[in-house]
């Protein structure tokens, strides 16, 4: 009982003591309630404090309830004085820390997502409302722009003028170091922040992104802020998302977890324009909608005025008319607009002039005039417009056309037609082995009908195009089959098919020496005789490969003998022109007409180049010559 | 028999395990005392992870990769060195070579002449970046390229070099890039396959592509290229057969998924899943493709865009024009491959037929996708499996060179898809023969192309055999430099 008499004298008189030391230090710098209240809580306790002590002895009820209000005084008071030192929500701070979603980069600001909650959670305690230490409120704009009892808090692009700075780079031991030696210190980032906030200019609503790149500050902090945008509505059900994705629309976020959806429409053979309707209960979560190559022709766009969130919108090539443009016009947060490739009117025109929040639109396709392009760039002066590339001015070359037949050799007739994958072109055509030009080359209209072995030519030709190069076939038609025949030299083992036989089978080989269907000779000359039957020929038609790069010319003779009973005459052929240059391999055929008269022999003798000419990279070597076919007719 | 049948028993899974052996809250009970793993949720937690997938925003959508099959040389093309042609015909220095081994073709070679450029360079665009007089469109769109001079690799030849950059390894049987991302992201367009591949062959020295590079490896079979045929008809076999009705396909597939359904419940094998869905898929595909392939109601200005080749089935600019247009209806992933930059000899003879067959229709498609909004979704990717070496391979002259392959230090360029623009990143010595800045290894290649599509690398990961695998194996690293 002693000890507890004493105990309640010594803390009544500590508490007296608390009080007047408090009373002193609450003459600078603090004011408002909780000042007010903590004062007033602690000088009832005081008392409490001092009747506890003298009404010891009195009821048991008394000293109870006695009891019972000073702690709940101390309580209070002490509650107060924390507030004081820590801040108003100190008690409830660690709870409200949600796991709020990163801001998004596009969002963040310097001042208000970087310094400021620096000042909130290591300076706001001793300088805001009801304790301002200093002068210096940190809590409200004013305070900032106005600094305190020492001065203005920073010199604009001045660290080292800056109080603010100067304090906080003080060493520790310091008097004026801040914060005080004994609170929370700054960490190294957060002294960083501040120095390049100061010497950023010190403003209150720069925008990080809006820093350059290489702005220290920007890529400091620039890591912290997420790239994502962030959205504040909530997200659809799920299973309306889950419900209206089918085969051909996708429905989905933006990323895992994101409330923004985006929408986009596969096949336009399957789009049903009255599906769009059916978008209406995520209406307020689409960000992106793709409906690009839908036949938009019957769809009510109006509906899409709702989609107040729509940031990205997608309609090229969709037949989008003027009047469906002006549905779009109001839509607030629209940003990109893609509509190339439908061909807009004056009152598509109208419509987008209005769309000044725009930041991408594209306009390729669109059929504008120049003139309405610069009104277009004029009035959405912050946009950026991409009109695309329209080929006007540039000449590129056709490339040439295809010739189509059904096999080199045929029997009888047969048809060639002609085609390129450029409608607007004109095909012209040789049948004579000349170039074709476009000038009095016959045009292509219908399939050629072809009854001897020809060479055909063609070239394409188009506006605003230069001519292409030729395209060349020789269509070999088939002959009399010979049945008996003699090759006097063996050719080329390397090159020999089937022997003889290959020359007489009707199928005609590939523009390729090493297909295994030419018959080659280089050392000794092509030399066969054909026996004839009753049937009496009046042409023959040797098929050769030409390919100067693989030493495969014309033959440097070529001689023809016909035989009746044994006596053979010689036929004069004209002189066969050889080649001048290399090129790609190809087919090269030489009809001779044989003379009338009976015969029932002939016999063919081809030289291969003995020497190839000067200009060719093997000259003075020997060449050879390629056949795959001979026919008569 | 009798084993593979008790093989089966015991592969019926978890789900087929509760459905079947126990039905209802007790058996579940049983099913977990038995199945320890059962609800400890590591498994649940892997699935989960997959589910989340992509791991945060993406920037790129979509990709289309135009691979220079056999190896353009970076000399000519971007990586600009007056250093070169100074010091023509003068030896490598060994400071310079210190010790890189070479392919067995030049190995035996008694000397290393130093050879440059035959091409002028220029620079363009705001970048101001050099690029070489065989590119001309190219270089009119340098402000959207994000080109790479520090790419280096592992391999030193074709096939495991190209297996090294599609795959992540240069042994066969893993999956393709396209395959880690059609597993990973799905199909934007359900109708048509995930990853398509385009196949294209120009007049230079070629080397193979074999499907292997486009394989699923271990993952399943769906997510395997669809390799489109060059010819006129890009999709064999897609019209219904003579005779036969949309209404009677669509019965006979009912009938055979019926039957395979059965197969699957008896024999629990995956690959009947997936067939079925291969079915399906085809039938979707039967309206769905020529729609895309039909190139006649293209504009002109398209076609005068990636040049008059583009109508002509199997040609580059035609493999250009059709990736951009599967893209654009949803297409993950378009991978083409052209062949014939293998120049060992008659370099600029070669590279000038090269070039043209590519110059246009590369920078047309990077114009195309940007005027429709497209850019900033697609990511564009140009390059080949390796660099070439700064000597001369065979006879020296100024203007006829060849040059060997060279795994240290090559080019390629990305464009859109959230890479910066008008940037050139990473830098070569003065011998275009070592990187000296910034060097980007074909696995941090990978992981970068991964995460603008908002994917981790380090967390797509599929278990196989025992082990987890990823594309980029265990290296691989994003180079945020990149990305913009």
């Amino acid at each position: 009982m002693r000890y507890f008499t004493w105990l309640l004298l010594i803390g009544a008189n500590l508490a007296g003591a608390t009080v007047v030391a408090g009373l002193f230090l609450a003459t600078e710098d603090y004011s408002g309630d909780a000042i007010s209240w903590h004062k007033w809580t602690a000088i009832s306790s005081q008392g409490v404090a001092v009747a506890l002590y003298f009404l010891r002895d009195r009821a048991i009820t008394i000293l109870r309830s006695l009891s019972l209000s000073l702690a709940l005084l101390l309580v209070l008071a002490g509650h107060y004085g924390a507030a004081l030192t820590h801040g108003e929500d100190f008690l409830l701070a660690p709870l409200q820390l949600t796991s709020e979603e990163p801001l998004s980069l596009a969002d963040a600001e310097v001042f208000r997502d970087l310094v400021q909650p620096i000042f909130e959670s290591k300076c706001i305690a001793c300088h805001q409302e009801g304790k301002i230490k200093g002068e210096l409120r940190l809590d409200l704009l004013a305070g900032i722009q106005k600094g305190g009892k020492s001065g203005a808090l920073f010199v604009a692009g001045k660290p080292e003028l800056s109080l603010l700075i100067q304090r906080i780079h003080l060493p520790l031991e310091e008097e004026e170091h801040m914060p005080p030696k004994n609170k929370l210190q700054l960490t190294e980032e957060e002294l960083e922040i501040l120095s390049l906030w100061v010497s950023s200019g010190g403003g209150f609503d720069q925008k990080v992104l809006d820093l350059p790149q290489e702005d220290p500050l920007f890529q400091l902090v620039s890591a912290r802020f997420s790239a994502q945008k962030s959205y504040s509505f909530s997200a659809a059900d799920q299973d309306d998302v889950a419900e209206l994705t089918t085969f051909f629309r996708k429905v989905r976020p933006i990323y895992p977890g994101s409330p923004a959806l985006e929408v986009a429409y596969y096949g336009s053979s399957a789009f049903d324009a009255k599906s769009l309707a059916e978008l209406k209960v995520v209406q307020d979560q689409v960000v992106k909608l793709n409906l690009s190559r839908m036949p938009l022709e019957e769809a009510d766009l109006s509906l899409l005025a709702d989609f107040q969130n729509l940031e990205s919108l997608y309609l090229n090539f969709t037949s989008l008319t003027g009047n469906q443009l002006k549905e779009l016009v109001n839509l607030p947060k629209l940003e990109v607009l893609a509509i190339s490739g439908n061909t807009l009117d004056e009152e598509g025109i109208k419509a987008l002039v209005s769309m000044r929040k725009l930041r991408h639109l594209y306009l390729w396709q669109t059929g504008l005039k120049e003139q309405q392009k610069n009104q277009l760039s004029k009035a959405l002066s912050t946009t950026q417009i991409d009109f695309g590339y329209e080929g006007n001015g540039v000449i590129y070359a056709l490339n040439p056309p295809k010739i189509k037949f059904e096999s080199t050799l045929f029997e009888g007739e047969t048809e060639v037609s002609l085609a390129h994958p450029i409608r607007s072109t004109e095909i012209r055509y040789t049948l004579d082995g000349s170039l074709p030009d476009s000038v009095s080359s016959p045009i292509y209209k219908e399939p050629i009908v072809l009854n001897a072995s020809t060479p055909i030519r063609a070239r394409a030709f188009a506006v605003g195009w230069i001519g292409s190069t030729d395209t060349k076939e020789l269509l070999i038609k088939k002959g009399i089959k010979a049945t008996t025949y003699n090759l006097v030299n063996p050719p080329n083992p390397k090159y020999a098919a089937k022997g003889a036989a290959s020359l007489f089978d009707g199928i005609k080989a590939k523009a390729n020496h090493t297909t295994g269907d030419w018959l080659g000779f280089s050392e000794k000359p092509l030399d066969i005789t054909v026996a004839i039957g009753s049937a009496q020929p009046k042409l023959l038609e040797v098929s050769f490969l030409l390919h100067e790069g693989a030493y495969i010319f014309p033959p440097q003779t070529l001689e023809l003998w016909i035989g009746n009973k044994g006596i053979w005459k010689k036929v004069t052929i004209p002189a066969q022109a050889s080649s001048t240059k290399v090129e790609e391999p190809r087919f090269g055929l030489v009809s001779i007409p044989l003379p009338a008269g009976p015969m029932d022999q002939i016999r063919l003798k081809a030289q291969p180049i003995s020497k190839l000419p000067s200009w060719h990279p093997g000259a003075g070597a020997k060449g050879w010559v390629f056949v795959d076919e001979i026919l008569l007719h | 028999m009798d084993k593979e049948f008790l093989e089966q028993g015991l592969n019926h899974n978890r789900r087929k395990f509760l459905s079947r052996v126990s039905l209802g809250l007790g058996s579940v009970a049983l099913g977990s005392l038995l199945i320890p793993d059962l609800f400890s949720g590591k498994k649940e937690a892997e699935e989960s992870l997959m589910r989340a997938l992509p791991h945060f925003a993406p920037k790129a959508k979509r990709i289309i990769y135009l691979f220079q099959n056999g190896a353009p040389s970076q000399l000519e093309t971007f990586d600009y060195k007056p250093q070169l042609v100074k010091s023509f015909g003068q030896e490598l220095p060994e400071s310079i070579r210190a010790g890189q081994r070479l392919t067995g073709m030049t190995a035996g070679q008694s000397s290393f002449p130093l050879v440059g450029s035959y091409f002028d360079f220029n620079q363009y665009g705001q970048s101001r970046a050099w690029i070489s007089s065989l590119f001309p469109h190219i270089s009119s769109v340098v402000d959207d390229l994000c080109i790479i001079k520090s790419m280096h690799t592992e391999a030193i030849n074709h096939d495991p070099a190209l297996t090294f950059f599609q795959t992540g390894a240069q042994v066969g049987n893993r999956p393709s890039m396209g395959s880690w991302l059609s597993y990973g992201l799905g199909s934007e367009n359900e109708n048509l396959p995930a990853f398509c591949v385009l196949l294209s062959r120009g007049k230079g020295n070629g080397q193979g592509v074999y499907s292997k590079l486009w394989s699923s490896g271990f993952l399943d079979a769906r997510h395997q290229g669809v390799q489109f045929s060059s010819s006129e008809d890009p999709v064999l076999y897609l019209s219904d057969a003579e005779g036969m009705s949309k209404n009677q396909r669509r019965r006979m597939l009912d009938q055979l998924a019926a039957m395979n359904e059965l197969s699957y419940q008896e024999f629990n094998d995956p690959q009947i899943t997936t067939k079925v869905q291969q079915y399906e898929m085809a039938f979707r595909m039967q309206t769905a493709v020529p729609e895309i392939t039909d190139v006649s109601k293209e504009p002109d200005a398209v076609v005068k865009l990636y040049g008059p080749d583009c109508l002509v089935p199997g040609t580059y600019a035609a493999n250009c024009l059709l990736a951009r247009k599967l893209s654009e209806n949803g297409v993950r992933f378009v991978q083409l491959y052209h062949q014939g930059w293998d120049t060992h000899d008659n370099l600029p003879n070669q590279m000038i037929g090269q070039a043209k067959d590519v110059d246009q229709a590369s920078a047309a498609l990077i114009t195309d996708l940007k005027q429709r909004g497209l850019l900033d979704e697609t990511l564009v990717i140009w390059g080949g499996e390796f660099g070439r070496t700064n000597y001369c391979q065979g006879k020296i002259a100024p203007e006829n060179y060849g040059r060997d392959h060279h795994p240290r230090a090559f080019s390629i360029f990305m464009a859109g898809g959230g890479v910066k623009s008008g940037m050139v990143y990473g830098e070569t010595d003065d011998f275009g023969y070592n990187i000296q800045e910034n060097p980007v290894h074909v696995h941090d290649f990978q992981a970068t192309v991964m995460h603008l599509m908002g994917i981790d690398h380090e967390k797509l990961i599929y278990k196989h055999l025992g082990r987890r695998y990823r594309l980029t194996d265990v290296h691989g690293k994003v180079v945020s430099d990149l990305i913009a």
